[in-house]
């Protein structure tokens, strides 16, 4: 393993994180969190988009209902938060393997309106049934303790989002790297191949769904905990850029580039925090650059200038060059839609 | 009497929704491809017809003039630095391409006019005063928003049936590999459709403005409906657009009036969700299959 390959240079970032509470004020330290929270949100979208091709806009929404699970159930019907929180991601999960019904008859743009429609109907719901949800204004959610331990709420709220999102980041390793990761490369790569391999597009595609559905969901439970506040607008719409920022930035189809993204879009987030509109720009403007310069994402750039980051199957495939096949426009044409 | 301001007040709504379906089609007509800046672009030339009308005072046809012209360059601009450069790539970075487009307009429109106030009122193009039809009550501007998306339907039935460019166009939708043989510069076609579907934006957002007033944040929803409309009507047929935004405004009518008002913001998810599932070829096409 290389001195500034992968494993090391993430157990450094590790170490780092783990002994930032030492020195961080509390602000810092809510950085800290919002960065871990972000990860798993970036992580569980990657596997989505980056690695089964799934173009969804649903990652915001999935959130949502990760935190508002988590909150109401501890505000509604009184459940300690050790159980509201995986209840909450179940229930976040649940909804992806729901969405994933229609992914499997719709591909490409209509996947991508379908699931982004869905995101504003659950923005609606958040909004408008107010007998639970509280309506526009959101609710508060009671904070937790860690009585025995020796830590304060934000610190150990700190460390639990850092001890889950460690464990879930090794999980995202590991699947990739098994048949089921290599599955959803089938997938993303051309969904006939991958049939005439035998893999099941049903239960892949449910699969990535309900993953993405639950990364999102543990990381709205812990979101809702950090803020101890849900409202509608913080799952709005434009989680959506920001979440697709960071896999962009960090490089699909890369687990490791999810980190590196979510750390770099949330410092940008926080320096802007002031200006709404600015943050519309920035976001919108990284995505176009990154999307129509660096298609790679950050850990290109590394894997091609620093040795010990290679991930040889899950890159995205070589694009055809000018001189080979054009390859056909995105959608099939009216033409071909009418005679097939 | 219920029934019928219902209706009536469905069918104005939706002629909103069929003129941003409208451009919609268009672009995807000729290209293949839906502009997910599509709404963003209409909400941003509405501003835009704003600041001329009632900042710099200029009257109503030169700004109705100047507003499409600005719509069209930035339909265009956009197909340059989005469209074109990942045609060949995937469909992924050409969505998460025009999603950036998007909320870059969202935000400058914030910058710029998000300054003057939450909702910015645009002056009827026609006399404020309500007329009567029957025993029902109408604003002027409802009709000329009706008139106006038939119009626009009309112009572009005519292009694509009798001008070359409008042939072009729908050479090069049918095949773009045959339509380069014979000699057709399908990226300037391309660059035309963009320029023209935004053009078709730029000319909503002027009729509608009076009517929906102007915020930064409306562009999405609008695109939501137009795209339900679009998606009625097959996403390839004009008058299926307008069919489509129509039928949408009044189930939407239909569902505000006699359920709850706040199902109005549902319906183009429903719809979105119904049709393509259960008809994905939209209602004009009943019968012929496409791959989605």
């Amino acid at each position: 393993m290389a001195l500034f390959g992968r494993r090391n240079t993430l157990l450094v970032l590790l170490a780092f994180a783990a002994i930032l509470p030492l020195w961080a004020n509390s602000y810092q330290l809510y950085i800290g969190t919002l960065v871990v929270i972000y990860t798993l949100l970036a992580i569980g979208l990657n596997l989505l988009l980056g690695f089964a091709g799934q173009l969804a806009f649903a990652n915001a929404a999935m959130f949502g209902i990760g935190a508002y699970g988590t909150g109401l159930l501890q505000v509604q019907l009184g459940w300690p938060f050790a159980i509201a929180f995986p209840a909450g991601a179940i229930l976040a999960t649940a909804v992806g393997l729901a969405i994933s019904l229609p992914a499997l008859r719709l591909s490409g743009l209509y996947l991508a309106l379908s699931t982004l429609a869905f995101a504003q109907f659950t923005q609606w719901v958040f909004l408008h049934w107010e007998a639970v949800t509280f309506g526009a204004g959101g609710f508060k959610t009671p904070a937790i303790s860690f009585a025995p331990l020796p830590v304060s709420k934000p610190v150990g709220l700190y460390f639990l989002c850092l001890v889950i999102a460690v464990g879930l980041y090794a999980f995202a390793r590991n699947l990739v790297a098994s048949r089921t990761g290599r599955a959803f490369v089938a997938v993303r790569d051309s969904e006939v191949a991958a049939q005439s391999l035998s893999v099941d597009l049903l239960r892949t595609k449910a699969l990535a769904f309900g993953l993405s559905g639950f990364y999102a969901g543990v990381a709205g439970g812990l979101y809702s905990q950090t803020l101890n506040y849900v409202s509608p607008e913080g799952y709005d719409l434009f989680q959506i850029v920001l979440h697709k920022a960071m896999i962009v930035v960090g490089g699909m189809g890369s687990v490791a580039g999810s980190v590196l993204g979510a750390g770099i879009i949330i410092l940008v987030l926080e320096a802007l925090r002031a200006v709404k509109g600015a943050q519309e720009v920035v976001f919108g403007g990284i995505l176009l650059v990154f999307v129509l310069f660096l298609r790679g994402g950050l850990i290109s750039v590394i894997q091609r200038y620093v040795p010990g980051w290679e991930e040889p199957l899950h890159a995205a495939p070589p694009r055809a060059g000018p001189a080979a096949e054009p390859v056909p426009l995105a959608t099939p044409t009216a033409a071909e839609r009418a005679s097939s | 009497m219920l029934f019928s301001y219902i209706l009536l007040s469905g069918i104005t709504t939706g002629a909103l929704y069929a003129l941003v379906a409208l451009g919609i089609v268009l672009v995807n007509k000729a290209t293949g491809v839906i502009n997910f800046a599509q709404g963003e672009l209409f909400m941003f030339t509405g501003f835009v017809a704003w600041s001329l009308h009632v900042q710099f005072g200029i009257g109503y046809g030169p700004t109705l003039i100047l507003t499409i012209a600005s719509g069209f360059l930035l339909g265009a601009l956009t197909d340059r630095i989005a469209f074109q450069p990942l045609k060949n790539v995937d469909v992924v970075s050409l969505v998460l391409a025009t999603v950036g487009i998007a909320f870059m307009l969202r935000g400058i429109a914030r910058i710029i006019w998000g300054g003057k106030g939450d909702y910015l009122t645009f002056p009827p193009i026609t006399s404020p005063e309500p007329i009567m039809v029957g025993d029902l009550m109408m604003i002027p501007q409802q009709l000329a928003v009706l008139a106006g998306a038939i119009l626009i339907m009309l112009v572009f039935a005519a292009f694509f049936r009798f001008t070359r460019a409008g042939k072009m166009m729908q050479a090069t939708a049918d095949n773009p590999k045959a339509a380069t043989l014979v000699g057709i510069r399908t990226d300037r076609i391309y660059t035309l459709a963009f320029g023209a579907g935004t053009a078709v934006a730029a000319a909503a957002a002027v009729l509608a403005a009076p009517l929906t007033l102007l915020y930064p944040d409306m562009g999405f929803s609008f695109f939501i409906k137009g795209f339900a409309a679009a998606v009625l009507g097959g996403l390839t047929s004009l008058p299926g657009a307008i069919l489509g935004g129509l039928l949408v405004g009044i189930v939407e009518a239909l569902a505000a009036g006699y359920v709850a008002s706040s199902l109005m913001e549902v319906s183009g998810f429903v719809v979105i969700m119904l049709v393509l599932l259960v008809m994905p070829s939209g209602l004009l096409s009943v019968g012929r299959l496409r791959r989605v």
